[in-house]
């Protein structure tokens, strides 16, 4: 009787730990922004789906640069290499509000962190972060040196003029 | 009596066994700060309940501390890099006034980044005037490319391949992990945008100047160096640029290196080229269709002649 009240935690652990290995085996999560699943090996076919970094899919069968992948929700389609990993990327989602990193460890309790993306576009309107700006003062910093980041910190591209880009120099899934 | 004086004797060790059980509880919560405040939340909606406020701040209190030793958040990494970016352009120079070739830095290195481990923190590129070869990233995403490197360079997939490096100490944070592990931050409490200004701003002032020596002048750990040249190789693939390249820039630099001011470029600041040369083709061995990736000399011609 002893014996037996072993067993059964043991054989619920060997279970679990041959499910995770299973499982970490045919996993992959989407590891590019603007990612999404094709009906066919093409960039240029049908999209099933718009898929968010972070997602997980199970993989079915992979042909060259191409995954047949199924989502959570049992969409199946295809999706290039290149926008999948197989660890779990690193999102502003996932570190909490902050981002970036464990300084959001917290971040529910402690922080008022902002996303990347209202960094990003706040920053278009008021230039330079007030501790940059206020660093830049108190160093001395010539005006051209805070004109010349305020320059490459408004240099905008979309997600459009970027496909645009990889399609006209048949990059990654836009490659014959 | 006797009953009693035992019941005292063991009042100790109770005690203890109690707090290391909460101490436990609170560990635990503590690393599960998410589910801490739900279930905060959920015991005392309203608040009224003294001891769980208290419990709350004790967490709160123990996350700035973990904050403070852990990392750094993003806002904070992120001032951190525009001020070095700031020193970054009195040091080597300034952006090179052509919207036309800094749009083409962005495309390149924004198609690079989005594949990267750290896929939407924005990245910012700029092609800055320089004599010196060099390149570097700042904390946060902001990177700088000398105009002398990509001229020396032959076609696009090299220029994303020199991105992809840059972009790899961004997504490993080696900066950050550098002055954390020189302890640069210490005497600054909490690492935040609040300790960044006003009384502390002496002590940030001199966080940014031990940062410049680390990345204008001794370099970076060199096996952050190795890590960021491996795992570029893998995000230029992962874009579909032939990592190949990189290696060819590896070799050019190995060339010109008798005549190359080496103060403050990537001579100076990098480990010796063969010991990376020869880390990087053995990693190229598991790329065997790499041959068949983009390369694009004719596009990076022309916009290369614009400097």
């Amino acid at each position: 009787m002893k014996r037996l009240s072993y067993f059964f935690p043991i054989l619920i652990v060997t279970l679990m730990l041959q499910n995770i290995c299973l499982s970490a085996d045919n996993v992959v999560w989407v590891s590019s922004t603007n990612a999404s699943l094709k009906a066919d090996q093409s960039a240029s076919s049908q999209t099933i789906a718009d898929l968010s970094v972070g997602d997980e899919l199970a993989v079915i069968s992979i042909d060259k640069k191409w995954y047949k992948v199924k989502t959570k929700s049992g969409k199946e389609g295809f999706i290039y290499r290149g926008k999948i990993s197989d660890t779990k990327p690193e999102t502003m989602a996932s570190q909490g509000k902050s981002g970036g990193g464990a300084g959001g460890l917290l971040g529910d309790l402690t922080g008022s962190g902002i996303t990347a993306n209202s960094a990003d576009s706040s920053r278009s309107i008021r230039g330079l972060s007030p501790e940059a700006q206020e660093y830049a003062q108190q160093t001395g910093k010539p005006q051209e040196f805070r004109d010349a980041l305020d320059s490459v910190l408004e240099l905008k591209t979309d997600d459009k003029e970027i496909e645009q880009f990889l399609v006209d120099g048949k990059i990654g899934e836009y490659a014959e | 009596m006797k009953k009693h004086q035992e019941l005292k004797k063991t009042d100790k060790p109770a005690t203890r066994r109690h707090f290391i059980k909460y101490l436990g509880t609170l560990g635990l919560l503590a690393a599960s700060p998410a589910f801490a405040k739900n279930l905060f939340n959920m015991l005392d909606p309203e608040g009224k309940n003294k001891d769980l406020q208290k419990a709350k701040n004790l967490l709160g209190g123990a996350g700035d501390l973990l904050a403070s030793q852990k990392d750094i958040d993003y806002e904070s990494e992120f001032a951190i890099g525009e001020s070095l970016a700031l020193e970054g352009f009195q040091r080597y120079g300034l952006p090179v006034k052509d919207k036309e070739l800094q749009k083409y830095m962005s495309l390149i290195g924004r198609s690079v980044a989005r594949n990267s481990s750290r896929p939407d923190i924005p990245y910012y590129f700029v092609a800055v005037n320089s004599p010196l070869y060099n390149a570097f990233a700042c904390p946060g995403g902001i990177i700088f490319i000398s105009s002398t490197l990509i001229k020396s360079m032959k076609n696009e997939a090299e220029l994303a391949c020199v991105i992809a490096h840059e972009i790899s100490h961004v997504t490993h944070k080696h900066a950050l992990n550098t002055i954390k592990r020189a302890k640069m931050f210490e005497g600054m409490g909490k690492i935040s945008q609040a300790t960044m200004k006003g009384k502390d701003s002496k002590k940030f002032q001199n966080v940014i100047g031990g940062l410049q020596d680390v990345l204008f002048e001794k370099g970076l750990d060199k096996n952050m160096e190795f890590e960021a040249d491996l795992s570029g190789l893998d995000l230029a693939y992962k874009a579909g640029y032939n990592p190949k390249e990189f290696v060819r820039v590896l070799n050019m630099l190995k060339e010109n290196e008798k005549n190359a001011e080496k103060k403050g470029s990537w001579y100076s600041t990098h480990p010796p080229l063969p010991e990376r040369i020869k880390k990087c083709q053995d990693k190229l061995k598991s790329f065997p269709d790499a041959g068949t990736l983009a390369v694009l000399e004719g596009r990076f011609s022309k916009y290369q002649k614009r400097l």
